[in-house]
Parts: C-alpha cells; sequence; structure tokens
C-alpha cells in the first residue's frame, strides 16, 4: 500500500475529526450528544495510532505535522479545564484552608512580624512625634491628620457605595500585590509587610498623641481586625511560596513551588474575601454614626469570628493532616 | 513530558493518556506580546467605556459615587487581577488576544489548566512585570526551555503555538519526463526507509530551486543512484529522485507487490470500524 492510498483511505476520518474539533471548540461539550462524542473519541484515538505509525507508513513531512496538529486539538477537547465548582470552594475555604493555615510557620512568621513591626512603629510613633513624619511621609501624615480633624458624619449611601469600591480595590490589591511579590524567596513579600507594619504603626502611634486621635480610633475600631488580618495573611501565603524554594522537602525547586503555590490558591480566595468584608464594614459601619459601643461589639465579633476560624477550625483533627 | 533531554529547539513532546507523544511548539516573547497588548487594549477599552457607561446613568439620578464604586468593584479590580485568570478558565487557557495570536496555554504536562492554574499564573504577573517592562519574566523565560515565566514556573503552565495546518495531498510530481523515467526503473527496486525519507523531504522542497540548482542538490544521491540502476550518464538526477519519489509514495495503478505494511494498515483500520459507522450529521 502507497501513502497515497493511506492518506486518500483517513482523509475521511481525519476531516471528521477536524469538524467534530471545529465543533467543539464553537459550542463546547454539553451541545453534543452521546454518539457524537463516542464518536469524537474513537476518531480521536485512531488520530493518535496513526501518528504513532507516521514513521512507519512513511507519511510527508508535511502529514506529520498536520497529524501533530489534529492530535493536539482533539487532546485539547477531549482533556479540557476543570472550572470552578462552588461546593469545592466552599470545602476548600472553611476546611482545608484553617487547617493548612494553623500549621503554617510562614503564616506565623508574617505575623509575628508584621505585629512586632506594628507595635513598635506605634511605640515610638507615640512617644517620639518626628518619627511618624519621618517614617510614613509628610504629606500623607498631614492628610491622615486633616482627615480626621472633624468627627465622622453620617454621609450619604451613595457615597458610601462609592467609598467601599475604592477600599475593595485598593486594599485587596495592596493584598494581592504583597501575595505576588512572596514568590521572589519571601524576601520582597518580608520587605512589603515590614513597610505595611511600619507605616500603619507609625500612624496609630502618631494619631494617639494628637487632638484626632478619638475621631481616628472610633473610625478605624470596627474593620481593623478584617483588614489587618487579612493583609498578614497575604503576606504569609506570599512567603509560603517564596520559602518553599529555599525549603523544598527533598523535591526539586519546581515542584515544591508548583505545590506550594497550587496550595496557597484557597488561601488567596480567603484573603480577598477577608478583604471585601474589610471594605464592606469600613465603608458603611466605620463613618456612620452609630454609638461606639455598637461599633466596638462589631470589633469583638470579628475577633472571635477570626479566633473561630483560624483557631477552631484550624485545630488539627483526625484525618485532616495538614502538611506544615 | 519527557524530560527534555533531547529537545533541541522549541517542540515540546506531550505523551498522551493513550501513550502517544505528539509535539507543541511553545510559544516565545515574540508571539505573547502581541496577545498581551491586545488584550491590554481590550481591558482599557472596557474599562474606560463602563466607567464612561456607568458615571453617565449614576450621574444623571445623581448617584455618581456609587457608581464610580460599582465600577470599582466590577470593573477596575476584576479587570486588574482576573481578566486572564477568568478567560484562561472558561476559554481552555485562551484569553481573546492569546486566541487572535493563535497561543494557548496548557500545564507543562500537555493536560488543560484548571482554573487555579489560571487565576495564580495571571496575578503573579506582577512579579514577572518587575522592575519594569516584564524584565523578570523575559529573564526567567530565557533561562528555561519552555519560555516559562516565573508564574509559570510556579503554576507548571506553558503557552503553546497552535499552528494550523492543512491536510494536503502526497505531492505528485507529473512531469512527462519524470513519469517516462519512473518506467524505465526496474520494477523490484523499492527505496528504502532512509532513502525514502529523504526523497520526500527533497521533493517537499525543490520547487524551491533553480534547474540547475536541483542538479547538483540531487547529485549527492543522485549519482550513485543512477550508477546502480544502470541508467545512462544523460539522465536527469532532479528527474531520478523525483521518479523514484512516485515510485515510493504514488500509487502507479499496478498490482500491489505484498508488504508487511499493507496488513499493518488493514489491521489498524478494524478497531474503530464499528463507532466510525455512525454519521456525523446527525447531531444538526
Amino acid at each position: 500500500m502507497k501513502v497515497s492510498d493511506l492518506l486518500e483511505a483517513r482523509r475521511e476520518k481525519w476531516r471528521t475529526l477536524e469538524e467534530l474539533c471545529g465543533r467543539l471548540e464553537a459550542r463546547g461539550r454539553r451541545r453534543m450528544d452521546a454518539p457524537l462524542v463516542s464518536r469524537f473519541a474513537a476518531l480521536y484515538r485512531s488520530a493518535c495510532a496513526d501518528l504513532a505509525l507516521a514513521d512507519a507508513y512513511q507519511l510527508p513531512q508535511e502529514t506529520i505535522r498536520y497529524l501533530h496538529q489534529l492530535v493536539g486539538r482533539a487532546h485539547n477537547q477531549l482533556y479540557r479545564s476543570r472550572l470552578f465548582r462552588l461546593r469545592t470552594w466552599g470545602r476548600q475555604l472553611l476546611v482545608d484552608v484553617p487547617q493548612r493555615l494553623f500549621r503554617d510557620r510562614a503564616l506565623r512568621l508574617a505575623f509575628f512580624i508584621f505585629w512586632g513591626v506594628f507595635l513598635l512603629s506605634a511605640a515610638l510613633g507615640y512617644s517620639r512625634p518626628e518619627f511618624a513624619r519621618h517614617v510614613v511621609g509628610k504629606e500623607t501624615m498631614n492628610r491622615v491628620e486633616e482627615m480626621y480633624s472633624k468627627p465622622v458624619d453620617d454621609q450619604n449611601p451613595a457615597f458610601r457605595g462609592g467609598m467601599m469600591g475604592l477600599y475593595i480595590a485598593n486594599n485587596a490589591g495592596i493584598g494581592l500585590r504583597c501575595f505576588a511579590m512572596g514568590l521572589l524567596f519571601g524576601i520582597f513579600g518580608l520587605l512589603d509587610t515590614i513597610q505595611n507594619a511600619s507605616m500603619l504603626g507609625g500612624i496609630f502611634g502618631h494619631m494617639a498623641t494628637t487632638s484626632q486621635s478619638d475621631n481616628f480610633f472610633r473610625f478605624v475600631t470596627a474593620h481593623g481586625p478584617f483588614e489587618l488580618t487579612a493583609i498578614v495573611m497575604a503576606a504569609g501565603a506570599g512567603m509560603r511560596m517564596g520559602f518553599s524554594l529555599l525549603d523544598t522537602k527533598g523535591l526539586t525547586r519546581i515542584a515544591s513551588l508548583r505545590r506550594a503555590a497550587m496550595e496557597s490558591v484557597p488561601t488567596m480566595g480567603a484573603f480577598v474575601v477577608l478583604f471585601m468584608m474589610a471594605a464592606l464594614i469600613e465603608a458603611f459601619i466605620s463613618p456612620s454614626s452609630l454609638p461606639y459601643a455598637v461599633k466596638f461589639g462589631i470589633f469583638v465579633f470579628s475577633i472571635v469570628t477570626l479566633v473561630f476560624y483560624f483557631v477552631f477550625l484550624g485545630y488539627p483533627r483526625e484525618g485532616h493532616r495538614a502538611v506544615g | 513530558m519527557e524530560t527534555d533531554g533531547h529537545q533541541l529547539d522549541t517542540r515540546v513532546r506531550v505523551v498522551t493518556p493513550e501513550n502517544i507523544a505528539f509535539q507543541y511548539r511553545v510559544a516565545g516573547p515574540f508571539r505573547r506580546l502581541p496577545a498581551y497588548l491586545i488584550d491590554l487594549a481590550l481591558r482599557i477599552v472596557v474599562g474606560a467605556a463602563t466607567l464612561f457607561g456607568l458615571s453617565f446613568v449614576f450621574g444623571v439620578i445623581g448617584l455618581g459615587n456609587l457608581g464610580l464604586g460599582l465600577w470599582l468593584v466590577l470593573f477596575f479590580f476584576p479587570l486588574t487581577w482576573f481578566y486572564g485568570g477568568v478567560f484562561e478558565t472558561f476559554w481552555n487557557g485562551q484569553t481573546p488576544g492569546k486566541r487572535i495570536m493563535r497561543i494557548r496555554v496548557l500545564s507543562v504536562e500537555g493536560q488543560a489548566i484548571n482554573a487555579s492554574q489560571a487565576v495564580l499564573r495571571n496575578i503573579l504577573r506582577v512579579v514577572d512585570a518587575l522592575p519594569s517592562f516584564y524584565l523578570l519574566g523575559l529573564v526567567s523565560a530565557a533561562m528555561n526551555d519552555r519560555f516559562q515565566r516565573l508564574g509559570d514556573l510556579a503554576c507548571g503552565t506553558m503557552v503553546v503555538c497552535e499552528e494550523p495546518h492543512r491536510l494536503r495531498d502526497v505531492a505528485r510530481v507529473n512531469e512527462p519526463e519524470v513519469l517516462r523515467l519512473a518506467a524505465a526503473i526496474p520494477a523490484g527496486f523499492q527505496p528504502d526507509r532512509t532513502l525514502a525519507r529523504a526523497l520526500a523531504v527533497y521533493v517537499g522542497r525543490r520547487g524551491h530551486f533553480m534547474p540547475s540548482r536541483r542538479v547538483q542538490i540531487a547529485r549527492y544521491v543522485g549519482v550513485p543512484l543512477r550508477e546502480r540502476l544502470g541508467l545512462p550518464q544523460s539522465t536527469n538526477l532532479d528527474h531520478l529522485l523525483c521518479a523514484l519519489y512516485s515510485r515510493a509514495f504514488v500509487t502507479d495503478g499496478e498490482p500491489e507487490s505484498t508488504s508487511s505494511l499493507t496488513a499493518e494498515v488493514a489491521d489498524g483500520d478494524s478497531p474503530f470500524a464499528a463507532v466510525a459507522a455512525i454519521p456525523v450529521g446527525e447531531a444538526r
């Protein structure tokens, strides 16, 4: 049998497979009925067999390239990407993430560094008037002081809606950036965390000494826990990735990074959700004229929620051996 | 996926669950940059259009701030961070720019990527963009043989080209001299495998050369063959190779000499015959 005969015999099948690929690419799997799908699979396997025997058949290079392309195209349609599934995401967020984070040393490191630097910076900002201006910058500090010079007033809901958008886009953006920077061996994530912590600490310490301190603390109390925890989580998840390049646990560096990166995705989802909740509170409750007791109640509620999430849901259970 | 021991060029081998290896060409920066720029332009246009639309609609009813907030949450934030991730999840590894440039993201094993990989590789883009103009990503891509930027390395993904190849018929040489010569070659002569491959490559490319150059190139194989087949010195070497090619690849209508290949081909056909009988047009 000559090659030209073989091509003649196969042409029909390959063309059909091509057509089915085109149809799948255009309309998706759902629109195809069962016999056609099994036909597609059979044609794909037969094209695979042809490709495997291409050398024995002495097919010309051109045809072999065509076959590579055809098999690749069909392969991509047969083994498609898995979509988001809400149920698995719920399970990830409420079961797997807290279990993993409870034992995550990178998160602990991020936590201690953030709060250590924050408290140090706050103490310095409180005791030395010029510290905050050096660390935070004169202009920013003046703007913050001016912002809280008058008591928080009840702005209209439309304005608050606008602020919520700004808070989500800005804060979650900072968090995601801090997370991504962790990839560089954790160093940039570490620097980012230290910078964030010293800035925030400086502002807190300095504002406590000024006459606007009352307005300031009334504003930040309610959303503080969620927001600061989210920043720590973002930094920790990023460092987890970066440190996996250093401590590979016996894998190659790339394999170790891949594992850590895939594990960090649900954590990323968790801190984005946290940022959104913080933004919601920051936009609608923090600037409202509700009595301070309510805001303080939300502060306590947030902390209880976080403790429940990280400690109660995270406490190691039988059958859930998360790797540290 | 095979390890890269024998990878010389930008082709990577993918082994399918059917245990067949096929090849992809990985996409380099010059394919991916235009795709990125198309996506960037699209993001800017959609962002600006929705900003304009929302501020207009909400401005008219006096809620301009709310419009801005909604735009930030619904468009600015997702377009900045999740544009690529969402498209690559739902479009099977492609964004609009990638689709136009005919490239696709796959996992390094050659499978389609999942949602986590799609989202994460696009968030890690900010690291690749450091310090500016994607310098870090370029350096990283230059240092491995699948052109993976850091985000790709972390997610185990690569970007491949989808080259369109059309199925063509076997090249036929219909010049009368060649046909005459083909008839003169002894019937028992069959080119062996290596020679057949060389002949196929030669015939595929000879169209690019002048006749005199063809003879020059054909000389290396042609002269020994001419002597072996006992053809006269005046035989055109280019035509000789073409005639041998026709003998090897194109049916001339004569009854076949039985070869083991024939049996193999017939066997390869049978397992799929039952399923293949269902007509395609049915589902329309």
